[in-house]
């Protein structure tokens, strides 16, 4: 055992010797994290929507009204082909086109049609045709229930010569802002809550994203461990080890708990910068985390003896730490929800420890899990590293040919 | 009629504090001489063949090569030169003859002249049968032999090989030599470093002993073995009173000199032949009997110990 | 000139000798794309699996037995609906707990608890107390999708209560402004009825159209698949990578004594940097034109504008090729090369939005895209993809492309000094 600590130590120290890449393996966490604050701080930014109206009527200046007061959007009013042209210059995220007739035909009933343009494809269009629906629909029902009301009490006694329509339109003048205040107070309203968290409380995107984002970071950075063993196998330092009379597995364990003290040491320092500087409740259940740590750790480190044992050359190294760690963040779910993706993806993805991993510190971040909860994670993933291990031992390759 | 002029030649790196790895290295080499550079690892034998390939740029002093400055006029020296260096400088993912072919390239060669001198080449390496293997799967004697074959493509008029024994099993080693010989006879002009005296011995014309940066000594085997005398190195064990012995040869004719090294008695004599039974009756004289005794007929090596101290494999 | 092409060709057929090379640069982006691709189910956009949603409606009929059936019910079986079999799979529970249970459990992304005051609420039209019911989504925060499409339907059924409610109230006031106090409540009755036959109507009262915008010229925009989009960012990422395994063969060969020999050799160093130089920008050029070709046949993407296209694939291999060469020129062992390299490959991957698609423009991380050459040339392919021609990406071709020239300066620079 003490063999073991010795070879772990000593993977340590050259790691710290090489400065440049000692630099990048304390850098590189704080870039990633920096570039997900970029991507996600600073709240929600507001979509820039551009707004064009050809109608005058009422229905029109409430939907317009409802728009500016939006904090989903901020608007911006401008002529129809200039609004366009902005979509298409990825301006704004969308433009609204109010038609003409719009006022006219929602209050006959009709079919009153409003444009979302916007670029195909696009989710801020998406999200902007969400909100513009629900707002629009709110107008919209304004007018109905002013004009249903209407229809249903009369329009009361005529006076002097007024035609019906003025009198309609006397009687729909009272009625309208009655309908208004009794939409602005609705009876029936939605409340939002999340599991596991005080209500109202919504987490950022950051939130969202961090744990995805450190488990892709992780496996990434198996990258530097595995070219330091190549390198040992070139030199044929690895080689004399074997003459000694370090054991195989010795040999290899040693090398892991060298790979393991670095992620861990990286997790360390994501976990503290995602935690102070973002507010990102990972010490929320602290046995849970180091739980959910160890995990990571462990099948990081496996996958990475695994494919230093089998690769000899630094390019066949790197071509398969980038395309590996790649290929396993997508399926786990840290670069989007699995829930969006096709069920064969999702049922891939679920095989795989990391997308458990991913699901625990989620879970601890967001929904209080506690350490009974993250378990099932903790074993799946352990598994999968045992037989991981075991695969790197049996085919550890001493020599390059 | 020099080819090879060079004088005071000097390289320090990082001035002003730094090694001095040469030291004002002056020689001339004859064309169609084979001249070697002896001196033990460490000597600057590597520095001063980097600087005469235009590969390091000199701290003091020139050299010329066919009449061309080193320093000033590189392209032309490149032109004239072929440099073999100590380690393998092939392509291993490229076959022998694509290595040559692309370093005829790089030599300027080109066309049908380029794939007619490779086969020349390859013919004189003999490796014509094994061209289209990649280089990293030949032997060392056969990577070597490649490694020479690319210096001579252009047929350069000076050959410059650093080293090129190292590490090799005899075999190779000697159809190398011979190599050089024949490259020698048909009129090439050859700078050779060693640290091994018989191949110094064995090839050259003439030799230029570096130690510490600094030629110490240039001549012919001969000229050179002259000044430490043509004295025989004795060395001599007895079984006891060594100390007084040494005194009692000294006085014996032939001796030039006499001194006590550890527990040898070490002697100069002039015709070994001679002495040699003079020393054998001074010592039963004396009652001690000599339990061992060491001959060795002057060579580089013992001028090397001559001239610095120490030992030339050190 | 012959010695520049001499080395640059040779270093081509080393690196597509190479096999991981070749996976690297060739296998990767491609097989990444299908990844990604069939995660999506295809080059036709998102395909989302349906939500799971638990329901419990808690709701107690009016009191009067009316002709409006409970509210509660009625959302039940919206949610239920054939028209929503698509986008979510309900399961009905028996009580609050329940629900909450099954989302934290993870069986259920939402729940939608429906409380026992809803229909009293809606129908309650004592204008002096108006009642609030709320009707409780209880979700899963770690899903983000499924609930916007829940909250969505159970919002546009409570605006069809709400609004048949405001209708009443609507009638009420006027009735009574009317002098007709005592028809009030017929009226309001009526009011409501009036409005959800109005909105229940075989046409709908409100649409909201949906289209791409005009470019210039009147071409429409085009719809783009995903696969092309990603593809894209794929593409320029492991092209930074195709460009380094070349570049950093200066290094082995300095390790491994071949550069200085070419050094002893009457080629020039700026022939042999020069050799260096085009032998990376051609691999990546190669590997571009193999990527697009490759795309088309497999993933039928479609490109766009073939001038623009190859303007696009130029650009993207000077910009990878410098790059390539600028990190080289800042390391000193082909080992730091490789994990240093992929490093700053990632890092200009993440910011230039390589993996996440070109941003919107205002927002901080547009800006922070601008500042990469990669950011730019996802631009350009952005525009292309879409329909457009040179004219678009004018902005993407030149700004890249001064990106290039200054790493290849800063990189000449090194490189003159290291092997002077």
């Amino acid at each position: 055992m003490s063999r073991v600590l010795t070879l772990a130590r000593k993977d340590l120290l050259e790691t710290r010797r090489d400065r440049l890449a000692l630099l990048f393996t304390l850098i590189m966490p704080l870039a990633f994290t920096a570039f997900f604050g970029i991507m996600f701080g600073g709240g929600s930014d507001r979509l820039p929507l551009a707004v064009w109206s050809g109608d005058a009527g009422p229905a029109a200046q409430q939907l317009l009204a409802a728009v500016q007061q939006s904090d989903v959007v901020t608007v911006q009013r401008m002529s129809q082909a200039d609004a366009e042209q902005a979509v298409a210059d990825n301006k704004v995220a969308a433009a609204l086109e109010i038609p003409a007739g719009f006022s006219d035909a929602v209050a006959a009933g009709q079919t009153a049609t409003v444009t979302v343009v916007g670029t195909p494809g696009s989710s801020a269009a998406q999200t902007v045709q969400t909100a513009v629906t629900a707002m629009a629909g709110r107008v919209v029902a304004g007018e109905q229930a002013a004009q249903a009301a209407v229809d249903a009490a009369g329009t009361g006694p005529t006076q002097g010569d007024a035609t019906p329509e003025q009198v309609r339109d006397a009687a729909l003048l009272m009625a309208r802002p009655l309908a208004a205040q009794a939409l602005a107070l609705p009876a029936a309203v939605i409340k939002v809550t999340e599991a596991g968290r005080a209500a109202g409380q919504v987490p950022s995107g950051f939130v969202l994203s961090s744990p995805g984002m450190l488990i892709n970071f992780i496996l990434f950075s198996l990258m530097s461990a595995g070219i330091a063993l190549i390198e040992e196998r070139k030199n044929f330092t690895l080689q004399r080890l074997v003459t000694t009379r370090v054991r195989r597995w010795e040999l290899i364990a040693g090398k892991f708990l060298g790979m393991f003290a670095l992620t861990f040491v990286q997790q360390i320092i994501l976990i503290a910068v995602g935690q102070f500087a973002f507010g990102v409740d990972y010490l929320a259940d602290p046995a849970a985390l180091l739980l959910m740590m160890v995990a990571l750790s462990c099948v990081a480190s496996a996958m990475g003896m695994l494919i230093a044992a089998v690769l000899t050359s630094e390019q066949a190294l790197v071509a398969t730490v980038v395309l590996t760690s790649m290929a396993v963040a997508a399926l786990s779910g840290a670069w989007f929800p699995l829930e969006i993706a096709g069920e064969g993806f999702q049922f891939v993805g679920h095989l795989l420890p990391t997308s458990w991993i991913l699901d625990g510190m989620r879970g601890i971040v967001m929904r209080g899990f506690s350490v009974a909860d993250v378990l099932p994670a903790f074993g799946f993933a352990l598994a999968w590293a045992l037989g991981l291990f075991g695969l790197a031992v049996w085919r550890f390759r001493l020599s390059q040919r | 009629m020099s080819i090879v002029e060079v004088r005071d030649l000097k390289k320090q790196y990082d001035p002003p504090k730094g090694v001095v790895a040469v030291d004002g290295v002056s020689f001339a080499i004859a064309e169609g001489e084979i001249f070697s550079l002896l001196g033990p690892n460490g000597a600057g034998k590597s520095t001063t063949i980097s600087m005469l390939s235009c590969l390091l740029r000199p701290s003091g002093g020139d050299a010329t090569i066919a009449g061309h400055s080193v320093t000033s006029d590189a392209q032309a020296v490149k032109a004239l030169i072929g440099v073999v260096p100590q380690d393998i400088a092939l392509y291993p993912d490229m076959s022998a003859r694509e290595n040559l072919v692309f370093w005829g390239r790089m030599y300027g060669l080109s066309g049908a002249e380029l794939h007619r001198r490779v086969d020349e080449v390859l013919e004189l390496i003999t490796l014509t049968d094994r061209q289209k293997d990649r280089v990293e799967k030949y032997s060392g004697g056969m990577k070597r032999r490649v490694n020479i074959g690319v210096a001579l493509l252009h047929k350069p008029k000076v050959l410059y090989l650093d080293e090129p024994t190292v590490g090799i099993d005899p075999q190779s080693r000697r159809s190398i030599l011979d190599g050089i010989l024949a490259l020698r006879d048909q009129g090439m002009t050859i700078l050779y470093t060693t640290h091994y005296m018989a191949e110094a011995q064995e090839l050259s014309d003439r030799v230029g002993i570096v130690d510490r940066g600094r030629m110490i000594a240039t001549g012919t085997h001969e000229e050179l073995v002259k000044t430490i005398g043509e004295e025989a190195h004795v060395e001599l064990r007895v079984d006891h009173g060594l100390e007084a012995m040494v005194e009692r040869w000294r006085g014996v004719a032939g001796v030039t000199d006499a001194s006590l090294n550890e527990e040898h008695a070490v002697l100069l004599v002039h015709d070994a032949d001679q002495v040699l039974p003079r020393l054998f009756e001074a010592a039963a004289a004396a009652g001690s009997r000599i339990t061992e005794i060491n001959v060795t007929e002057p060579n580089l090596e013992m001028v090397f110990l001559h001239l610095t101290g120490r030992a030339l494999r050190e | 000139m012959r010695r520049v092409f001499a080395i640059a060709f040779k270093d081509l057929r080393s690196t597509y000798r190479n096999i991981p090379a070749l996976a690297m640069m060739l296998a990767a982006p491609l097989a990444l794309s299908a990844l990604l691709g069939f995660a999506f189910g295809g080059s036709s956009g998102y395909s989302v699996a349906a939500t799971k949603v638990a329901v419990v409606n808690l709701d107690t009929a009016p009191a009067q037995g009316s002709q409006t059936p409970a509210a509660g019910a009625a959302i039940v079986d919206i949610l239920q609906s054939p028209d929503l079999k698509d986008l979510l799979t309900v399961s009905e529970k028996a009580s609050a707990q329940a629900a909450r249970t099954s989302v934290d459990d993870g069986e259920d992304v939402v729940a939608v608890i429906i409380p026992e005051d809803l229909s009293s609420a809606i129908f309650g039209i004592d204008a002096a107390a108006p009642q609030t019911a709320a009707v409780e989504l209880y979700q899963n925060p770690t899903q983000g999708i499924g609930d916007a499409i829940v909250q969505s339907v159970v919002g546009q059924s409570l605006l069809a209560f709400n609004g048949a409610r405001a209708a009443a109230v609507a009638a009420q006031g006027v009735a009574t402004a009317n002098g007709d106090a005592d028809g009030a409540g017929t009226a309001a009755q009526k009011a409501a009825a009036a409005f959800v036959h109005r909105s229940e109507g075989s046409s709908r009262t409100l649409a909201v159209a949906s289209r791409a915008p005009d470019l210039r010229g009147g071409r429409a925009a085009k719809q783009v698949g995903i696969t092309g989009l990603v593809l894209a960012g794929m593409m320029i990422f492991f092209m930074f990578f195709g460009a380094s395994n070349v570049a950093r063969t200066i290094l082995t060969e300095e390790r491994d004594g071949t550069l200085p020999r070419l050094f002893t050799t009457p080629a020039t160093r700026s022939s042999i940097l020069g050799g260096k130089f085009t032998s990376t920008f051609l691999t990546v050029l190669v590997q571009a034109v193999i990527i697009i070709v490759c795309g088309r046949l497999f993933f039928g993407i479609d490109w766009g504008a073939l001038d623009a296209v190859a303007l696009l694939i130029l650009v993207a291999a000077a910009v990878a090729a410098s790059l390539g060469l600028f990190v080289i020129s800042l390391v000193r062992t082909p080992a730091q090369a490789g994990a240093i390299g992929a490093g700053v490959y990632l890092v200009l991957a993440l910011l230039g939005g390589n993996f996440t698609g070109t941003a919107q423009s205002g927002t901080t991380y547009a800006t922070v895209q601008r500042f990469t050459p990669n950011g730019w040339l996802l631009v350009g392919w952005n525009e292309i993809l879409r329909g457009g021609g040179i004219g678009d990406i004018v902005r993407a071709l030149l700004i890249p492309l001064a990106f290039a020239v200054v790493f290849f300066a800063v990189a000449v620079w090194r490189f003159r000094k290291r092997f002077a």
